[in-house]
């Protein structure tokens, strides 16, 4: 059944790629009412990378998700998950099949043990993992005989997470996984998902967390308004990597801006110098210093975080406030 | 190919499955346990103590007391069991998120349903069989013709669970749950005869249509030994079951938030 669905997918999969993507999406749109939750919305997943949707709540994550996980119909677009469109009801089961969802406000029977619980949705896979092996890699060992009720609510979050697995999925998809939690639990996370993408497991995940996508992500896509209004890997979005640095210092005594070689910007306290040449400012403003026999206390050089991109990107100048429109 | 052959025999291990770990969060669950089982108990229980060793009597249409109230206590637990039991059930699984976790998984819908309704139908052989047996403790006689009674015990478990899969699907909110059921069969229950004969013809017109009455007499027929399958009350049930299996089919929902 497996190959045969890879041999069609494949078949219909752009030419000369090696199977067809684990997720693409063309021109996704979804309304409720008069409200335009996503307004198409492209993008791609290749297998075995951990993908993530940022955005702030709202912007239309959940949605996508949703349609991709086939909870929701889409109003217009084309999406495919391995090769499926997940919107065919036809296709529910064998999709299902491969396919591993850890969803947000999600319960499980409370009078079962979580050794009951995994067993009986590893039931529902034709090769599903062994039990032992995913309460394991989840963090639940030892918790096995438990009743679901008595869990803590991060206990109940891996379990989740191990419903998520114990099918094998080739892809897994995760609504905001780490909400919630402790920076521990979170740190604990983070290893659990780069272990399932050493398996070979393909991630699409959504957060709101920038150092998430930052930690995880191979790529990210920041959603807003439902549009993704920047695409890339956590290093170039949003065009991070080409952004002019920042160079900042604490205004030596008896100085003003105005004696700077270099348009400086008091802020904070300090002064910030923004450069396209960071090497050429800087060496101008060291070698100024040098020549007044003075020092350039608290010096910096940095660029945007992700954590600036990311509020620009999604309507917001550096202090958070709304800014008019998007950029 | 091979998968072809196969996928009988996977879907039937699928739902045994199924129905093991439906039975295990049932027996898990104190409340349903108790509520099931104990209510109709302790019910057969008065009237067995009330009536012990009363004759027939035309107001219990030429039956004695407990000849009348075995099967319709019988009847009543089955509702419970079935009805009550799952409109509420799937209400509250609905709302926490449990029915949305099920359907992320490749578990068909349909064997989800039959893995509910086998175990309503089990749970509802449990109850009628405590009853029958408390009942012949207090010296009523026991039925014979047993293939009439898992007839419409097995049609009557089934066309409840509809209607009780139906009531939820029409339910948004599983606070409402409970309430709106009792409202439905509390009145349902006492104008069908469970609880006292109704000896108003317009009346038993009226309910011989609706689902409650006509279970009874399916039941009330054999286990009075004064007849075998009730076919026409049986068909009645049949209806109303197909009406609920309608309204679940097209109204059910999985997810607590509306499209």
């Amino acid at each position: 059944m497996r190959t045969q669905l890879t041999v069609t997918a494949a078949m219909t999969g752009p030419a000369g790629s090696p199977g067809p993507r684990a997720v693409m999406v063309t021109g996704l749109r979804k309304s409720y009412g008069a409200v335009q939750a996503v307004c198409g919305t492209s993008f791609t997943v290749e297998r075995g990378e951990i993908f993530a949707l940022l955005g702030p709540n709202g912007a239309g994550k959940t949605t996508t998700l949703e349609i991709l996980e086939g909870f929701r119909t889409r109003d217009a677009g084309v999406v495919e998950v391995l090769g499926l469109d997940p919107g065919d009801r036809s296709h529910g089961r064998a999709l299902r099949e491969r396919i591993g969802l850890v969803l947000q406000d999600i319960a499980v029977e409370p009078y079962l043990t979580v050794r009951e619980t995994i067993a009986r949705n590893a039931g529902y896979y034709p090769a599903p993992r062994d039990v032992d092996e995913v309460t394991g890699l989840t963090g639940l060992a030892g918790l096995e005989r438990q009743k679901v009720r008595s869990l803590s609510g991060g206990q109940k979050r891996r379990l989740d997470l191990a419903l998520g697995l114990i099918g094998g999925p080739e892809l897994l998809f995760l609504d905001e996984p780490t909400t919630g939690f402790d920076p521990n639990a979170r740190l604990d996370a983070w290893e659990i998902v780069r272990n399932l993408r050493g398996e070979g497991t393909t991630i699409l995940l959504t957060t709101h967390y920038m150092e998430e996508a930052q930690a995880l992500a191979d790529r990210v896509a920041v959603i807003s308004g439902g549009r993704i209004v920047a695409e890339g890997t956590p290093a170039t979005i949003g065009g991070r990597d080409t952004a002019r640095a920042r160079i900042g210092f604490a205004l030596p005594v008896g100085y003003t801006a105005a004696d700077l070689p270099a348009d400086a910007v008091p802020a904070n306290g300090l002064v910030t110098v923004e450069t396209a040449e960071p090497t050429r400012t800087l060496h101008e403003l060291t070698g100024w210093a040098l020549r007044h026999g003075t020092e350039l206390d608290r010096l910096t050089v940095d660029r945007p975080s992700l954590e600036e991109i990311y509020l620009r990107l999604t309507g917001h100048d550096r202090h958070g406030h709304p800014t008019e429109g998007n950029p | 190919m091979g998968f072809a052959r196969q996928a009988p025999r996977r879907d039937f291990a699928l739902l045994w499955h199924q129905i093991r770990y439906e039975q295990l969060s049932f027996w898990r669950n104190p409340q349903s346990a108790f509520f099931t089982f104990l209510f109709p108990v302790v019910i057969i229980t008065i009237f067995g103590a009330l009536f012990r060793g009363a004759s027939g009597s035309s107001y219990f249409y030429g039956l004695s007391a407990l000849q009348y109230y075995v099967p319709t206590i019988a009847a009543t637990s089955v509702l419970g069991a079935c009805y009550s039991q799952l409109a509420i059930v799937l209400s509250m699984r609905r709302q926490n998120g449990i029915l949305k976790r099920v359907r992320a998984t490749p578990l068909p819908a349909w064997t989800y349903f039959l893995g509910l309704l086998a175990h309503c139908i089990m749970v509802s052989a449990v109850d009628v069989a405590l009853i029958t047996g408390i009942g012949a403790a207090f010296g009523t006689p026991l039925p014979t013709h047993w293939p009439a009674i898992a007839a419409a015990l097995v049609l009557g478990a089934a066309s409840f669970c509809a209607l009780g899969v139906a009531v939820a699907s029409l339910i948004r909110n599983s606070e409402a749950a409970p309430p709106v059921v009792q409202l439905i069969l509390f009145p349902l229950v006492f104008l069908s005869g469970s609880y006292m004969p109704i000896h108003s013809g317009v009346l038993n017109r009226i309910t011989g249509a609706l689902p409650v009455r006509p279970f009874n007499l399916a039941l009330m027929g054999p286990f009075a030994q004064r007849s075998g399958f009730d076919w026409k009350d049986l068909g009645v049930l049949l209806a109303w079951g197909a009406a609920g299996t309608l309204i679940a089919v097209r109204r059910f929902r999985w997810d607590p938030r509306p499209e």
